[in-house]
């Protein structure tokens, strides 16, 4: 650590590893509807609301982590301060109001009711409001020194356009085909565009740091991977765009560029091992590197694989609508975006403590639980999906009596979910530890 | 590789694939308005559309294929039930439809119901190509409802196919609920003779009324 203003980040990790806890508490809560038909919390906290929260908490506390790691990463990049200090803390505290507002406006039943974009209209204008704070404060930072480096030129455009799809994710449209087609800007150009774009400068700059390998490598690279990656998820949200009203013509568009997504995320993984393997110099920081390279590998397999597994519209008539698509969402989410940030937590930390070395061994123990539990969590869910696919689908068999086909595979992922939330418990007392630690 | 070949690779890789992005885009949106049947998008399916969201009805149902996967899909559900039965269900889904996973009563105003009603109705008449597709094979399997249970126990497949199963005694009745509404129904269970006076069907007036209604609803909504 260079500059005393990258120590903003460390309130950012903290609020982000507290969400990143509480997310995983709504979901058990939410796989138990799933395992048991009965449902206590019925009029309390039905289906809908712990949904509505653990996924909601999912994206926060990734926002959260993102905005932490560009406030560690800019000044490095930039050589010099944040411009603002005082900002970059109002924006965090204002951000944190207005997610404790949402959350439990939810518990009280004050919804917007889209999927993903739950929080009411002022909350999102409040948001937005955040995020020009936010994009101010970091943009204003670069132009202190106009030092203008490819991997902060790729994260400020990545940032832009994570605000800007925003905008089409706030107006009621009267056509639910209209406000899905607009829906997917966001959500799609989201993880498959702008937060590609966002995690692939922070790995860049990380593994640029930790291997010591040379910036014109690695930002050479970096061009080249968020160029396939907008050039294939642009054209690519047609795939979401085959059955909800929209010509069909998107079958071959959506179909066709989509299935060329995993292609640059594979480049990621070759490029991570690559760089790992030429690093020039030692690597003590352990925890950090098994966090990117896992990082890369669960990319691939969770974004990559089971994404192309359901992405061709011959398959994606079968399996949209079902339990295929939670398995992959779990995986994505989980092996892109929550590793890029578990990656950072332990990249940062050390340094903003003035750690020279720490005690890696439940740092490392943490990885392996949350890795191979989510593994379990995607298969499980991915045959649970399977079976629904086939007997509601293909047999024609109605929606409930399926579900009582899948309740093994219900157990298995709820089973699988508590040695997920061990892992996180490990991570969370490790975390703790560091963020105490004296050097 | 040089770097500025690499930028060039990253600018028209972004260029070309948003230029042809939003110009498929821009034909998406002349073309949805006819796709989606908007000449019969009223105000009370504007007013549907807000119910459904309002009560986050999204996160346990998927529609057009998106939301929760808690509950059934409802992008078809108004093919295969009817305005008068989703009405019922709404406002006491317990009643008129016990499962073991349960649907919570969201205690909706009766205008909130027929408004929701409306908005899943125009839903219906969506061009999703084709999504859902047909199952591949066709089978009568169980949906657990009351009335079904009633069926099987009155020995109705003695006489009638449903879903390719059954006898050839009577008409076939996988999608009886489309020419029959509830009313008739009933009146046929309790005497078949008041539409054919030389029906050879048994009456079954000494159910009981619950099962009766079960059953009528179980038929009615049989499309
Ligand atoms: C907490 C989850 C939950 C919420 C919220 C919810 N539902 Fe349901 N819904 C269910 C379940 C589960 C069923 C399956 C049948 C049952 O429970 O009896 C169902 C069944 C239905 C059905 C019948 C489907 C069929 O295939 O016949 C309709 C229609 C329906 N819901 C509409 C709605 C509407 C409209 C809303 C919002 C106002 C809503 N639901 C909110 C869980 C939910
Ligand atoms: C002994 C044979 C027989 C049995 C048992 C029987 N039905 Fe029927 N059913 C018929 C015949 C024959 C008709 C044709 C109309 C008529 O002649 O009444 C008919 C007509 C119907 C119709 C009207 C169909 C239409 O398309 O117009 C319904 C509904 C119906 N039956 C329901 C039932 C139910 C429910 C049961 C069991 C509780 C049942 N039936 C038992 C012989 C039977
Ligand atoms: C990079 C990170 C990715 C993340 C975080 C991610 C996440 C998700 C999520 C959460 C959904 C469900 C959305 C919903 O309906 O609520 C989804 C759907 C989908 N994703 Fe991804 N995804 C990623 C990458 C990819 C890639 C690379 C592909 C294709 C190659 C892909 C293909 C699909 C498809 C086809 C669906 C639609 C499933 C359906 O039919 O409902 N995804 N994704
Ligand atoms: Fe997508």
């Amino acid at each position: 650590m260079k500059y005393e203003s990258q120590k903003i980040a460390m309130n950012y990790f903290m609020i982000a590893a507290v969400l990143f806890g509480l997310q995983i508490v709504f979901g058990l809560i939410t796989g138990a509807k799933y395992v048991w038909d009965f449902d206590p919390l019925i009029n309390i906290l039905p289906f809908n609301t712990s949904r509505a929260i653990h996924i909601n908490l999912l994206v926060v506390w990734l926002l959260f982590g993102f905005m932490g790691g560009t406030y560690y990463i800019v000044p490095e990049e930039a050589q010099t301060e944040i411009y603002s200090k005082k900002l970059a803390n109002f924006q965090l505290v204002l951000f944190a109001l207005i997610g404790v507002t949402a959350i439990v406006g939810y518990l009280l039943g004050w919804t917007w009711g889209m999927p993903f974009l739950e929080q009411p209209t002022v909350l999102k204008f409040g948001i937005v409001i955040v995020a020009l704070i936010f994009l101010f404060n970091i943009f204003m930072t670069m132009m202190k020194t106009k030092k203008w480096t490819v991997i902060q030129g790729v994260l400020l455009g990545g940032l832009v356009m994570l605000a800007g799809m925003f905008l089409f994710g706030i107006f009621f449209m009267k056509n639910l085909a209209d406000q899905y087609f607009w829906w997917w800007w966001v959500i799609h150009l989201w993880v498959e565009g702008a937060w590609e774009l966002v995690t692939g400068a922070i790995m860049a700059f990380m593994l640029m740091k930790l291997t010591g390998v040379d910036r014109e490598l690695v930002e050479k690279w970096l061009y080249v991977e968020v160029g396939l990656v907008l050039f294939t998820g642009i054209v690519g949200t047609g795939h979401h765009y085959y059955w909800i009203g929209t010509p069909n013509y998107w079958l071959w568009w959506g179909g066709i560029f989509s299935a060329f997504e995993p292609l640059p995320i594979l480049f990621m993984v070759i490029d991570t091992l690559r760089v790992v393997r030429e690093r020039k110099t030692e690597i003590p920081n352990r925890v950090a590197l098994s966090w990117a390279v896992g990082c890369a590998v669960m990319h691939f397999f969770g974004a990559g694989v089971w994404g192309f597994a359901h992405t061709l519209p011959q398959i994606n008539q079968w399996t949209h609508g079902t339990q295929v698509t939670a398995s992959h969402g779990h995986f994505a989410f989980f092996g892109a975006y929550a590793m890029l940030n578990l990656t950072m937590f332990y990249f940062a930390m050390p340094q903003l403590r003035g750690l020279t070395t720490f005690n890696q061994s439940l740092g490392v123990k943490s990885f392996w639980f949350m890795c191979s539990f989510m593994g379990l969590i995607a298969l499980s869910l991915g045959i649970a999906g399977i079976v629904q696919a086939y007997f509601q689908r293909v047999l024609g068999m109605d929606y409930l009596t399926t579900q009582e086909y899948m309740k093994l595979w219900y157990a298995v992922f709820w089973v699988s979910a508590w040695g997920f939330a061990a892992g996180v418990v490990m991570f969370l007392m490790d975390f703790y530890r560091l963020a105490r630690a004296r050097s | 590789m040089t770097l500025s070949r690499a930028k060039a690779i990253f600018i028209w890789g972004t260029v070309i694939s948003a230029a042809i992005f939003l110009y498929l885009s821009y034909d998406s949106l002349v073309q949805m308005p006819k796709r989606t049947q908007e000449e019969k998008l009223d105000s009370h399916v504007v007013a549907g559309k807000w119910v459904w969201q309002k009560y986050n009805c999204n996160d346990c149902h998927t529609i057009l294929g998106i939301g929760g996967y808690y509950a059934p899909d409802v992008t078809k559900v108004m093919s295969t039930r009817d305005g008068e039965w989703v009405t019922r269900f709404l406002k006491d889904p317990e009643k008129v439809w016990p499962n073991a996973r349960k649907m919570p009563n969201l205690h909706l105003q009766d205008q909130e119901v027929a408004d929701v009603v409306a908005f899943l109705t125009w839903v219906n008449g969506i061009n999703t190509n084709n999504w859902p597709p047909k199952p591949l094979v066709a089978t009568a399997v169980t949906s657990g409802s009351p009335g079904e249970t009633v069926y099987k126990a009155q020995g109705c497949s003695a006489c009638h196919l449903l879903n390719g199963v059954g006898g050839k005694v009577g008409p076939d009745l996988s999608r009886v609920g489309g020419k029959r509404d509830k009313a008739w129904i009933e009146a046929q269970l309790k005497n078949p003779k008041s539409h054919n006076p030389n029906s050879i069907m048994p009456s079954f007036s000494r159910l009981s009324q619950k099962d009766i209604d079960d059953l009528a609803d179980y038929l009615a909504g049989l499309r």
